[in-house]
């Protein structure tokens, strides 16, 4: 399990990370979202015991990170954003310094190199200099050195940045399957990712949390009501007429015409209010018939924008 | 920290470095064995070391460059000040390993003397004393290469800025003789050192109250210790003070056979002190 408490990181007057705090239960995957500089990759240093905090503590199975640290860290596995690989070790060397700074008993360092190795899907790379390999099979060497000694947590940052699809779809089943055993904190920018792998999500923006919830919640109710997409045949003045006659409705969008004379419209009704009955009655007697009328879902994308991306445009 | 001192060790015989080093150290200590003692009859190996010293300078930095700067650079530090190895236990099994590198040399160097007992009578002790000092001052010196690579991402700065600080403490000794040795010269710059503290604490705390702060505390030691106390105690200090950087001068009795203990003891110093400001330089990185 890991604890995070009111963590912060100052550098000079700027806030990276701002009093931050929440829990990981064990065997659950955590999507650690935010726009870039909101502090995700801070956090993950902080908790992995890379960098300090200014203020809070982060408690990883039992053992706080900062009084404690080797025993914390021993629980750790750690990929960073960049595989920390030195390009002239082979791959197998690599993971056998690895195991021995994580302190994996010499008489099972053979067997467990040869298990990770398998689960990376490295083993056919094992002779070969690590600056010979691709991106792709570096980030692989990287997910096997996480995995050596079979630490209770594991903590991915963007661990999916400059794959291939291919690469991509192996990463997140196998990010899937950790959850079984391991408990899991991965950050990503890209939302459907999470969506697919992680039980909770938590978006962070300037080093603040935003939301923690499981990916259906926070698409709904931080999401708010859905909305309506409505197109309708006859003139603006005229539907907008009726609309404006319909208390319920909070906002009201304009989209882009299907078609010549007809208008169209996302229609955001007030908390919990169905208005779709009430529209089709409403149209019906003045004659004007709706052709399309659908719930519009949102997707995390655009919560993820309604709640982070105020200035980021680019 | 085994872990460590196993992989250093490996990584300089991987690269073409440790052996640059040692090859280039081997021949510069074959050269003047062969030319003062086999070929001038010669039968102390002190003029041979003592004459190497100098090159330092080159050898130094080749090893120390990139024992912390490069995994700086590599981002491979997120992965070792993660494990749960002390940062005290990283640089020591880094700090071990460049001494291991170095004393292999010094292992080949210490045949030497029992070669030239072959062919006449050589003072074993004075032989021996003398490779020691010239074995803890390699250390030292490794101590402070290392330092600096802790303080930098590059290579090249690092090996750039030990080259200088090496050269500095070479020339310190020849710098001694030169400066200006009255009172009121050492007092200027006393006060200009204290101004540079100042600035120096400033540009690594970014915090004005504290930089100020050592700045003044400073300039007002310097002037009651001089209007105060004495004027003659800054008589020849700043000489006093070039030559506490001065490391080679310790290692001049080695060369005229005598037997000095204190420059063991100051060259240990320096090794444990660079050490200590490595390891305390990467604990302050952590923090900013």
């Amino acid at each position: 399990m890991i604890e995070v408490k009111n963590l912060v990181k100052r550098y000079g007057s700027f806030a990276a990370v701002d009093d931050l705090s929440f829990t990981v239960e064990d065997g659950e995957i955590l999507g650690f979202l935010g726009p870039n500089g909101a502090g995700k990759s801070t956090t993950m240093n902080m908790i992995t015991g890379y960098i300090s905090a200014t203020e809070g503590d982060v408690i990883i199975d039992g053992h706080n990170m900062f009084d404690e640290p080797e025993e914390a860290k021993k629980c750790i596995g750690y990929l960073p954003e960049i595989p920390p690989v030195y390009p002239d070790m082979r791959v197998r060397e690599y993971l056998n310094f690895v195991a021995e700074l994580r302190k994996v008993p010499r008489k099972e360092r053979a067997a467990e190199i040869d298990r990770v190795m398998e689960l990376a899907r490295v083993t056919h790379m094992q002779k070969k200099l690590i600056k010979h390999l691709s991106k792709g099979y570096r980030q692989r060497v990287g997910v096997a050195q996480v995995l050596l000694g079979n630490p209770k947590v594991i903590i991915m940052d963007e661990p999916t940045v400059g794959l291939d699809p291919m690469q991509i779809s192996w990463m997140r089943e196998f990010i899937k399957s950790l959850g079984k055993k391991h408990t899991v904190i991965l950050s990503s920018h890209i939302l459907f990712e999470v969506n697919a792998v992680c039980d909770r999500v938590l978006i962070i923006n300037h080093g603040k949390k935003v939301v923690l919830d499981t990916p259906e919640k926070v698409i709904h109710t931080i999401g708010g009501t859905d909305g309506l997409y409505l197109a309708v045949k006859g003139d603006e003045a005229k539907v907008s007429e009726i609309l404006s006659a319909v208390p319920e409705i909070a906002t009201i969008r304009p989209e882009r015409a299907p078609e010549e004379g007809v208008y169209a419209a996302s229609i955001f009704p007030k908390e919990g209010a169905d208005i779709r009955e009430r529209l089709f009655r409403d149209f019906a007697a003045k004659d004007m018939p709706i052709l399309e009328m659908r719930s519009e879902t949102k997707t995390l994308e655009e919560v993820f924008i309604a709640l982070t991306g105020e200035e980021e445009s680019c | 920290m085994l872990a460590v001192y196993k992989k250093e060790l490996r990584q300089a015989f991987t690269s073409i470095f440790g052996y640059v080093f040692l090859a280039f150290l081997l021949a510069l200590v074959g050269f003047y064995v062969y030319t003062l003692n086999l070929k001038g009859g010669y039968a102390s190996i002190a003029y041979a070391i003592s004459s190497v010293t100098a090159f330092f300078l080159l050898l130094v930095p080749m090893l120390t460059m990139r024992i912390l700067s490069e995994e700086r650079k590599q981002k491979t530090d997120q992965l070792v000040f993660t494990s749960p190895v002390s940062i005290t236990r990283i640089i020591l099994g880094k700090y071990l390993a460049l001494v291991t590198v170095f004393f292999f040399a010094i292992a080949i160097i210490s045949v030497y003397p029992l070669i030239l007992n072959k062919y006449g009578n050589v003072n074993m002790k004075s032989a021996y004393a003398n490779i020691a000092a010239f074995f803890f001052l390699g250390c030292a010196y490794l101590a402070i290469g290392m330092f600096i690579s802790a303080l930098t991402e590059s290579q090249i700065v690092a090996a750039i800025v030990t080259f200088i600080i090496i050269l500095f403490t070479l020339l310190a000794n020849a710098l001694k003789n030169m400066i200006p040795t009255d009172y009121s010269v050492a007092f200027l710059v006393m006060l200009v050192l204290s101004v540079v503290l100042g600035v120096i604490a400033f540009v690594m705390m970014k915090n004005v109250p504290v930089a100020a702060g050592i700045s003044v505390v400073c300039i007002a030691a310097v002037l009651i210790t001089y209007f105060g106390v004495s004027k003659e105690m800054y008589d020849g200090l700043l000489t006093k003070i070039l030559g506490w950087f001065s490391l080679v001068s310790r290692f001049e009795n080695f060369t005229y056979g005598l037997f000095d203990a204190a420059a063991y003891v100051y060259y240990l110093s320096i090794s444990f002190l660079f050490v200590f400001l490595t390891i305390q330089a990467i604990k302050k990185r952590r923090w900013s």
